[in-house]
């Protein structure tokens, strides 16, 4: 037993030098809403010798691994808070703007076509679990016309630290004052009612097995998967379904501060889809004093040199809006900002 | 105790129901066994080519899902370790409470310790490493696979040295004493004697230990965690079967789902391989 | 085999040689000792360690605050593990009530009806559910129990809704029912081994007095044989609880991970191993979070080490005055 296990372990440690030298690993976590493209970008730039390892467990589990060391970027709808900002101890940290994703209301309900029409007001009472099946009065209302069955809502949403939530949940406040001051604004909150799953493809998943379930997932995720999702009337009163112009209507008219912390929900934009979610990649503005090394921070401004340049057309075939050009400037400005003990990355 | 009356019809039909309870209560004992390997096969076969064994998962959201070649590496590496690890320091445990340790404070004490340990919920294990070893960066990296393997062997460690010390005191006391009074020092009767006669049971709780080992999820999810390249070196982040499935559940793709039901067929079949070679030694070689 | 294996191989060196091997056996025996202390040592740490990290947590609400406050609440930092406490003692009570009587059932039919020929194949294929891991077992609930179980589920939950708890309220799709349902079924093995072995050694002479009074087998069974292995039972289902408290992997794939305790059978929850795994990532660097998630880790240990303690001391009592259970089958089975 000793010998089939030395015999196993040598040729472990034999091979502990061979780990790649050709390429440069780089080590994020972070939002599930945007995984989807940063995954695509990362088997893209693979072959200009970056390899990503991307862990996909939430925008709050991103902030606070990359926080405590164990990665080198963080990806987080939401922008870090003041406190999240305070706790960092390597370094100050630079938000980049990568895409925006539309978050869909999404429906199992057999029968039931896309683009039934929600409001604010109405999703609220749902996840607030007042409106508890299909055919309420609510919803029939918003919708004349349209033959509701009575089956019972089945809520779904997060049980993990999500940006996905905290972008909903900014919505909700906006348009429920109940909403506001019963459950509130965060990446994680204590939900009235329904299921937990995890990831945005959890909610999927859960959305996907369970007849009656409504949830909140991001667009790619709803594509992929053909779901039913709703149009959400915006700040202008349009009832509008989320797509690739729509989603990109949010970003323009919106103020964009200097750091580049700017929220992209309940755009005022009229054509604009209410519920878009910004994302941002978080990282040391001295990427080698915040942990990496000269090669990592090579490949970190490859990656995002990438994801900012072709990657944005690339993001439209996964169906996230790219940034606006005057955003998209300053998002590479941002990136050529970033240095390495000092000299640029 | 007086003699019952004569056999009643009563008491015949309370037999048969009850036998018949006993009779339908272990057929529906069986009935999962029979579910989880149907659909394991009729789920996970599906997902079997030579493309699924030969590629690592992509993460890719369009197009080519990958395989699990990463995952099944990381499982052999991780366990391998383990082992190496666990059952060593079991084995020498178990040998100290069978040889000198077998009614004095000190012995009892660890045999009590050993004995709480076995208890532990495998995640808590997981959460002690990733607190003393992962977030205070011990050693370098962060995540690692060989403080995911430091986790396993937590878990493998009184199970390993429970069943070495039970077949170690099935070794007679008058193989010992024989050795000891020809003369022979007390290490050599241990290395040449006990060892030897108890090595078939030995191996067999080593190999039960390794099959459970190979099937623990909650304590990688936080030592190794998943990541979808292979890698051998130890240092870095490893995938392991187990991870790897406990991730694709939660995706509502198809083609995930399918490749998380062909990676637990792979991970049934490993362990139950393990299993039947530990049974069948240790009914080969009943120590008498 | 030994004797002679002895006189030709191990000739014992002469007394000459007496003091190297005092060496050698002072060198084993302090190598031994030295490897047990440091065992002892790892594990006395490993409960200084998990007390001293969560004391963030206990200073901050108080152990019975922690442990007995319903409201865990991640977003407010306010930590109470009710809802934790509650859907583990839930879901194990629920893999108890189905579980031990199965496996009871099956071990009285192994050992005392069984054809002699199916035994050990039946045996195999009752053991073999031990070797599926967790993780697959969450897969198959959620795949396949899930979906298939729902309508039957609804219909018992509309049927008995008189009944508080067991009936009434909607079934969604994960839920307390799932989870113990699958812990009963990974609970199976243990107890049906324990309980296997504790019935063989019934004394023939008690069963055959039974028999020769006329008894049918059932009688048999119900008069001889069950109260012999009670406590030897008890204690396997005790062991089999203590397993079913700390299963983490399955229970939060199937449990719909809902930090508050449901009012009904099939509405979703959350357990004190289920909330570890799903939260610990996020709680990387608050001292508070990870001080909860260890602390609620604690209380889970506790609960373990109280549900064990008392399972060996009713297996060591009951077996006052009665044939030991052979020692491989606690071990093999306790995996």
């Amino acid at each position: 037993m000793l010998m089939v296990a030395a015999a196993a372990v040598v040729p472990l440690v034999a091979a502990c030098g061979s780990s790649s030298k050709k390429s440069a690993t780089i080590n994020g976590a972070g939002s599930t809403l945007a995984a989807p493209i940063y995954m695509q970008w990362g088997s893209s730039v693979k072959s200009q010798g970056v390899t990503l390892n991307y862990a996909a467990v939430g925008s709050g589990a991103g902030v606070a691994q990359f926080t405590a060391g164990t990665t080198n970027f963080a990806a987080s709808d939401p922008p870090l808070k003041d406190s999240e900002e305070a706790a960092l101890k390597k370094g100050t940290p630079v938000h980049v703007p990568t895409v925006l994703g539309a978050i869909t209301v999404s429906y199992n309900l057999p029968g039931a076509k896309s683009g039934l029409k929600l409001d604010g007001k109405t999703i609220a009472d749902i996840f607030l679990g007042t409106v508890k099946s299909w055919n309420d009065p609510a919803i029939a209302k918003l919708n004349p016309g349209v033959k509701l069955p009575s089956t019972a809502i089945i809520v779904v949403h997060r049980s993990d630290s999500s940006g996905t939530t905290a972008g909903f949940t900014t919505f909700l406040s906006d348009y429920s004052p109940t909403w506001k001051a019963q459950v509130g604004t965060n990446k994680d909150v204590k939900w009235p009612t329904g299921t937990g799953a995890k990831g945005n493809s959890g909610v999927a998943a859960a959305i996907k097995q369970t007849t009656g379930a409504v949830g909140y997932v991001e667009q790619a995720y709803a594509l992929q998967n053909g779901f039913t999702f709703a149009a959400v009337k915006n700040k202008g009163g349009q009832y509008v379904s989320p797509a690739l112009a729509s989603t990109s209507a949010a970003a323009s008219g919106i103020a964009v501060p200097p750091d580049l912390r700017f929220k992209a929900i309940n755009s005022p934009n009229p054509s604009a889809y209410p519920i878009v979610s910004q994302t941002f990649i978080i990282v040391y503005k001295d990427l080698c004093k915040g942990g990496m090394t000269s090669a990592q921070a090579k490949a970190m401004v490859k990656f995002l040199d990438y994801g900012l340049g072709s990657g944005q057309s690339v993001a439209q075939q996964l169906s996230y809006a790219p940034l606006p050009p005057a955003l998209l400037s300053k998002a590479q400005a941002a990136v050529s900002s970033l240095t390495c003990n000092g000299s640029t990355a | 105790m007086t003699p019952l009356p004569a056999l009643s019809p009563r008491r015949r039909r309370t037999d048969l129901l009850a036998r018949a309870v006993l009779a339908t209560f272990t057929a529906v004992a069986l009935i999962p066994l029979v579910l989880i390997v149907y659909y394991l096969l009729h789920k996970g076969l599906p997902a079997i080519s030579g493309h699924f064994f030969s590629s690592d998962p992509t993460g890719n959201f369009l197009g080519d899902a990958g395989g699990i070649k990463s995952a099944i590496l990381g499982t052999l590496e991780l366990v391998a370790l383990a082992t190496a690890m666990a059952v060593p320091i079991g084995i020498g445990v178990a040998l100290y409470l069978v040889e000198y340790g077998r009614d004095n404070l000190f012995g009892n004490a660890v045999r009590y310790f050993v004995d709480v340990l076995t208890g532990v919920p495998s995640i808590v294990f997981g959460l002690f490493i990733y607190v003393t070893l992962v977030v205070s960066g011990a050693l370098g990296s962060s995540f690692a696979g060989w403080k995911g393997s430091a986790a396993l062997a937590l878990l493998m460690l009184p199970v390993v040295t429970r069943s070495a010390e039970v077949v170690l005191l099935l070794v007679p006391d008058s193989l010992r004493e024989a050795a000891l009074a020809l003369g022979s020092p007390r290490w050599r009767v241990v290395f040449r004697i006990v060892l030897p006669t108890a090595l078939p049971g030995l191996v067999t709780g080593a190999l039960l230990a390794v099959a459970r080992a190979a099937g623990e999820t909650a304590p990688l999810l936080f030592t190794a965690t998943l990541v979808n390249g292979t890698t051998f070196n130890p240092g870095d982040k490893m995938n392991s079967l187990p991870a790897q499935i406990f991730s694709d559940v939660g995706q509502a793709q198809n083609r995930l789902v399918t490749r998380a039901w062909g990676a637990a067929l792979t991970l049934v079949l490993m362990i139950l391989i393990l299993t039947l070679i530990a049974r069948t030694l240790a009914r080969r070689s009943r120590i008498t | 085999m030994e004797a002679g294996a002895l006189a030709t191989r191990d000739v014992p060196p002469s007394i000459g040689g007496a003091s190297r091997a005092r060496h050698g056996d002072q060198a084993l025996r302090v190598i031994l000792m030295g490897l047990a202390g440091l065992i002892l040592a790892l594990i006395v740490f490993f409960l200084i360690f998990l007390v001293l990290k969560a004391h963030p947590a206990f200073a901050r609400f108080g152990v019975f605050g922690f442990t007995f406050d319903n409201n865990w609440d991640v977003a407010h930092a306010i930590y109470g593990a009710l809802p934790l406490l509650v859907g583990t003692l839930i879901t194990s009570a629920i893999a108890l009530i189905i579980g031990v009587p199965v496996a009871v059932a099956t071990a009285l039919y192994l050992t005392e009806l069984c054809p002699r020929r199916a035994r050990g194949p039946l045996t195999v294929l009752v053991e073999l559910l031990a070797a599926v891991p967790s993780v697959v077992y969450g897969l198959w609930g959620v795949f396949v129990l899930i979906p298939n179980l729902k309508p039957a589920e609804q219909w018992f939950a509309d049927t008995f809704s008189f009944i508080p708890f067991i009936g009434g309220g909607k079934v969604a799709g994960p839920n307390y029912f799932i989870a113990g349902l699958i812990l009963a079924i990974m609970i199976l093995p243990i107890v049906s081994a324990i309980s296997r072995e504790v019935t063989a050694t019934v004394p023939s002479e008690d069963k055959e007095a039974a028999l020769a009074l006329g008894a049918t087998r059932w009688e048999m069974i119900r008069m001889a044989v069950l109260p012999y292995a009670r406590p030897g039972i008890v204690g396997g289902a005790m062991l089999g609880l203590g397993r079913a408290i700390g299963e983490t992997i399955a229970v939060t794939l199937v449990i719909g991970n809902q930090p508050q305790i449901g009012k009904h059978l099939f509405d979703q929850g959350y357990t004190l191993a289920a909330v570890i795994a799903n939260e610990f990532g996020e709680a990387a660097n608050d001292k508070l979070h990870t001080g909860a998630l260890i602390a609620a880790g604690l209380v889970l240990f506790v609960l373990t080490l109280v549900v064990n303690a008392i399972a060996r001391a009713i297996v060591r009592r009951g077996q006052h005055g009665r044939r030991p259970v052979p020692a491989q089958a606690t071990a093999v089975a306790v995996q």
